[in-house]
């Protein structure tokens, strides 16, 4: 597709993105203090607590795509896989529609 | 505990103006600086204070126009510490809601200072109650703030967010991909219970979207890395999304970043660019400051 660039200050969401948590950012209570109070009658001072620069270039985007289940929790759901076949099995075998378990397991499917 | 203190908050927001109450509830812990906010908002209403847009280097006195937060547009000016400036305007001393109209404004200034200047931008609601107290971060900034502008000199952000119709990009997939395709045949003659096939079916598109999706970004990533000094990469929003991305770019190769981007665009017409900028170099810079005592 064609794509044309738009300004940054075009879109809400875009801006909303960067201006609120990014940049220089001083927390919401520090905020109210600042306008509240005479920083030099409570002796207190505004001063960098830390200080990052990005100046990487990203190597791969995988780690952060949700578009499937994350890694981890694809083995357990195998083996829940595993496990639910297993009962399933033992269900259609004779023995096993009497009890309880298989009673319930069928009303629950 | 905290819970009680939350509803003493709630039944107080009645008689404050909304905006402190708002930022109050977010900070129980600073319940006397918040009570302050009340006590001088009461007895100074007309109170003036000075909103930070951003911070670029310069020795001079600069005039931006009449583009600051506020219902006529205030001046824009600035704030000096040796070859340091805060880019300001006057605003009533208090907490300033995050309108529309506030943060877009907050972005035009940046914008405008941008044009001319390198700038490390402010997050969005930062007053300063005096001049002096500008002036005071500055310097005990100064060493921290010449360190990150030298870094962003001349370079710009912008913003690239990749998206695809999720739907037809799963017909691709079971069109091409022999398994999946022979699962789907499976799952529509099997007499009985499909779930377990459903499942499988289910996790190999998960799985095949995950890696498609993959496949694009790191080709995109790959396609941008000469035009491009550094990448942010943030986290996707929504479903569509396979990609949401910042890319901080000399001025020299703009033009050049902007060809590959639209190139790029141009050999894909299943996906949909959304290409924004230039900005200021959010993605780039994190300061956090702090109050500390003296």
């Amino acid at each position: 597709m064609a794509v044309e660039r738009a300004a940054g200050g075009s879109s809400l969401i875009d801006v909303l993105d960067r201006v609120l948590d990014k940049g220089i950012v001083i927390d919401a209570w520090v905020r109210v203090s600042l306008v509240g109070i005479d920083l030099i009658t409570v002796e207190a001072r505004v001063v960098v607590a830390s200080i990052d620069t990005y100046l990487k270039y990203s190597e791969a985007v995988g780690q952060s795509v949700p578009v499937a289940r994350p890694a981890l929790e694809s083995r357990p759901y195998d083996e829940l896989a595993a496990e639910n076949q297993k009962l399933r099995a033992e269900l259609s075998s004779a023995g096993g529609a009497r009890r309880p378990v298989a009673r319930r397991r069928r009303s629950g499917v | 505990m905290a819970k009680k203190t939350t509803k003493t908050k709630e039944r107080r927001i009645v008689k404050r103006p909304a905006p402190a109450a708002k930022v109050a509830a977010k900070a129980p812990r600073e319940k006397v600086a918040a009570r302050r906010v009340d006590e001088s908002q009461a007895v100074t209403d007309s109170a003036r204070g000075k909103y930070v847009y951003c911070v670029i280097q310069s020795a001079d006195s600069l005039k931006f126009g009449a583009a600051g937060i506020g219902d006529n547009g205030t001046e824009i000016h600035t704030v000096h510490y040796r070859d340091l400036a805060a880019v300001v305007s006057d605003v009533p001393l208090g907490v300033l809601d995050s309108t529309r109209e506030n943060v877009l404004a907050h972005e035009r200034v940046n914008e405008i200072v941008m044009r001319d200047h390198t700038v490390i931008p402010m997050s969005f609601g930062t007053i300063f109650k005096t001049r002096d107290d500008i002036v005071q971060l500055l310097r005990s900034a100064y060493d921290a703030f010449g360190d990150v502008l030298s870094k962003m000199r001349d370079k710009m952000e912008f913003g690239l967010k990749v998206l695809w119709d999720r739907d037809s990009i799963v017909k691709d997939i079971e069109d091409e991909d022999e398994g999946i395709h022979r699962l789907k045949n499976e799952i529509a003659l099997q007499k009985g219970s499909t779930y377990f096939a459903r499942m499988q079916y289910g996790r190999a598109i998960d799985a095949a979207l995950q890696s498609r999706s993959e496949r694009y970004g790191s080709e995109i990533l790959d396609r941008l890395r000469d035009v491009a000094v550094a990448s942010r990469i943030n986290k996707p929003i929504g479903d569509k999304m396979i990609m949401n991305a910042a890319f901080l770019v000399s001025r020299d190769q703009e033009a050049a970043f902007d060809a590959r981007v639209k190139s790029i665009a141009a050999e894909h017409d299943k996906l949909t660019f959304k290409y924004t900028g230039p900005w200021p170099p959010y993605n780039f810079v994190n300061i956090r400051l702090k109050l500390e005592r003296v």
